[in-house]
């Protein structure tokens, strides 16, 4: 049994980070107003970028120009939202589309395989996992303490309330949203290039394979908190990883309660908790998908 | 503005002017997109001259291969990829018509995927598991798709409506519960074909004969009933939208729910009977996949349909005849993707054109300023 708790742990270790970046790196965008249902094409991007950066450049810098990419994916989306009017959550999803058949065709183009890059490096181990699972640990905590407890955070958190009052106040509104979006893109590519580096060793076509749609789906669960959100990832990933030891462990089990229906849950979960609430006490940030006109006031 | 003697100009000129400023914000994105993409396989497979026999490969693919024709090839060489072309365009049409819908009464469909799967399923297991005459097989396998899509649809609208839960968490979560339930349960599970003498077939029974859609020219092509029943949709829901007093009361529950109320319309209502709606044209999306090309539904659906239809409703700009020529287009270029194998384009490049076209779509501010200049309106303003 211990060595069955002991095994479950160490995949959660391993396979959680990137839920929990991402997830952590939503609640910021949506925090300040912006829906992000962009997250899976930000993760898709920096996974690509990663493991294509790893072939030429030491793994840690890699994932770093992972991070990067996702920055750069959510300042367009910021720029789209911000600036050109875009409704949010098209510009999210038009930004899963591009990048979902843009992965493809840069690995058909550059490396001339559809399936997925070249083997590359991962992260050296740290302690026995990779550097990105301590960071995604402490993460959280760091994210939830600039939100909760710092200027900065008020004004984040203030501008996805009432940015009128923010804007009031002589602050200014579009280049918060704009960080705050960038932030969030940065951990979103954070969280692909854990995949690409850390859980595998390469970029795959079909990465990240919905686990994108999973983090916001864990953010709404933590209710747009990122201890919350944080929580919710972990909670997502131990399930997972329990139900893949038992489909090696325990396959009667799984004859009871089908894989299917285990891999339903988080979503169903997310839909029970959120048609349990009370009409009007709704956790969504007030101006959650609204742009901000001054000349609207 | 101000204008000494404005020199009226023809109704005719006027309703072209109007008609060119209205799809402007569609058109510009779209070329812009090609043009983008042309550039990217130019730079990255090889010049301009491969580029171009890469894109001329994808429009012969789509509208058929007229140089073999004109060499004396039979007519099978236009046929075939139009078959190809109007099964893609048929999918991208009812999948667009049916986020278009939800648009018009203020609702964002993102589960159009889900409530495909759950209408290929249904007309895959009623057209597997009943027995029916060839008149009555077919529309009640859509029929069956149709109600499944139609109720995976409601269950968002009754959360947002009662508990004001946000529609594009619900459709995202139940797109999920849809792949997870369906390709990772029953298709492989309790629904899976039997086969006998050990033969082991990925997906579910295969369906009756009776069932297919008609194919329309014969065996030559895999032309279908499909793209009929789409296009005819189209044209029902724009009529609907256009001329009926139910089209709008849509109309007006989407621009303004409370004024809406005022004038006595049942915002409730309407609301639920359009997404009613759009989930039912998703379904039925699913089973036009399922009649008319795949015969079952196969171990997974692959080509995220549902999510495409996002792509052809703000395209097209929400108009139903819009979404149609957006989807013909995108459905022939998708058709015509194939092709470009050849040259070393994976064959998913028209979703690249198309996603790229939706982004820059979503930049509305930078067309409608165009517009303004290009084609200054010459009355109303605001």
């Amino acid at each position: 049994m211990t060595a069955f708790v002991l095994a479950l742990f160490d995949s959660v270790l391993d396979a959680a980070p990137a839920l929990v970046f991402a997830a952590v790196g939503t609640t910021l965008s949506e925090r300040a107003g912006v829906v992000n249902v962009g997250v899976e094409g930000m993760m898709r991007a920096g996974a690509f970028a990663a493991a294509a950066s790893a072939l030429v450049l030491p793994t840690p810098w890699a994932v770093l120009v992972g991070a990067g990419v996702g920055a750069a994916i959510g300042a367009l989306h910021g720029w789209l939202c911000i600036w050109a009017r875009s409704d949010q959550v098209v510009s999210g999803m038009a930004i899963n589309l591009v990048m979902l058949a843009l992965g493809q065709f840069l690995l058909e183009a550059a490396f001339s395989s559809p399936s997925g890059t070249p083997p590359i490096t991962q992260l050296t181990p740290w302690l026995g996992h990779s550097p990105l699972t301590w960071l995604a640990v402490a993460l959280p905590f760091v994210v939830h303490a600039v939100v909760q407890r710092t200027p900065f955070g008020l004004r984040l958190r203030a501008v996805g309330e009432k940015p009128e009052a923010v804007a009031a106040m002589g602050v200014r509104v579009a280049p918060l949203r704009l960080a705050a979006v960038v932030a969030s893109g940065a951990l979103a590519g954070l969280g692909g290039a854990h995949l690409s580096t850390a859980v595998l060793d390469r970029f795959e076509h079909h990465m990240p394979a919905g686990l994108g749609f999973m983090a916001v789906a864990a953010m709404v669960f933590g209710r747009w908190r990122p201890l919350g959100a944080a929580l919710a990832a972990l909670f997502f990933s131990v399930g997972d990883a329990l139900r893949l030891s038992l489909a090696s462990s325990a396959p009667g089990l799984l004859e009871v309660v089908p894989q299917g229906v285990l891999l339903a849950m988080p979503y169903a979960l997310t839909l029970v908790v959120l048609s349990l609430q009370r009409r009007g006490a709704s956790r969504a940030p007030a101006a959650l998908g609204r742009p901000y006109d001054p000349e609207v006031r | 503005m101000l204008e000494a003697t404005p020199t009226p100009p023809g109704r005719l000129r006027r309703a072209a002017r109007e008609l060119a400023r209205a799809a402007l914000p569609s058109v510009a994105p779209i070329l812009t997109s090609l043009l983008v993409c042309f550039v990217a396989v130019a730079a990255l497979r090889g010049g301009v001259a491969v580029a171009v026999d890469a894109f001329l490969a994808m429009t012969w693919g789509a509208i058929g291969d007229v140089p073999r024709l004109l060499e004396g090839a039979s007519v099978a060489v236009l046929l075939r990829p139009w078959g190809e072309s109007a099964t893609k365009a048929a999918l991208l049409t009812l999948t667009g018509l049916s986020v278009a819908a939800a648009f018009r009464v203020g609702l964002f469909n993102i589960g159009a995927q889900g409530q495909l799967m759950v209408g290929a399923l249904a007309a895959a297991v009623v057209g597997a598991a009943v027995e029916l005459p060839a008149a009555l097989h077919g529309p009640a396998c859509l029929l069956a798709a149709a109600l499944a899509g139609g109720l995976y649809a409601l269950g968002p609208a009754l959360l947002k409506l009662s508990r004001g839960v946000h529609e594009v968490i619900s459709t995202i979560m139940l797109n999920w519960v849809a792949v997870a339930l369906i390709e990772n349960w029953l298709v492989p599970g309790p629904l899976r074909a039997q086969v006998g003498g050990g033969n082991s077939v990925a997906g579910t029974a295969q369906i009756h004969e009776t069932a297919e859609l008609p194919r329309l020219v014969g065996e030559v092509s895999r032309l279908n009933a499909g793209i009929l029943l789409a296009a005819g949709a189209a044209v029902v829901l724009w009529l609907w939208l256009a001329r009926f007093v139910g089209g709008y009361e849509w109309r007006a529950a989407g621009l303004g729910p409370e004024a809406a109320r005022a004038a006595g319309i049942d915002v409730r209502r309407t609301v639920l009977r359009a997404m009613l709606t759009s989930g039912a044209l998703a379904g039925l999306a699913g089973a036009v996949l399922v009649l008319g090309t795949e015969q079952r539904y196969p171990a997974t659906l692959g080509a995220p349909y549902g999510f495409d239809g996002i792509a052809m409703a703000l395209i097209g700009q929400g108009h139903p005849l819009g979404v149609l020529a957006t989807s013909t287009l995108f459905g022939g270029l998708r058709a015509g993707g194939t092709r470009m194998q050849l040259f070393g384009v994976h064959k998913s490049f028209p979703e690249l054109i198309q996603g790229l076209a939706l982004l820059l779509v979503a930049a509305r501010l930078v067309w409608t300023k165009l517009a303004d200049r290009w084609l200054p309106a010459r009355e109303g303003g605001p």
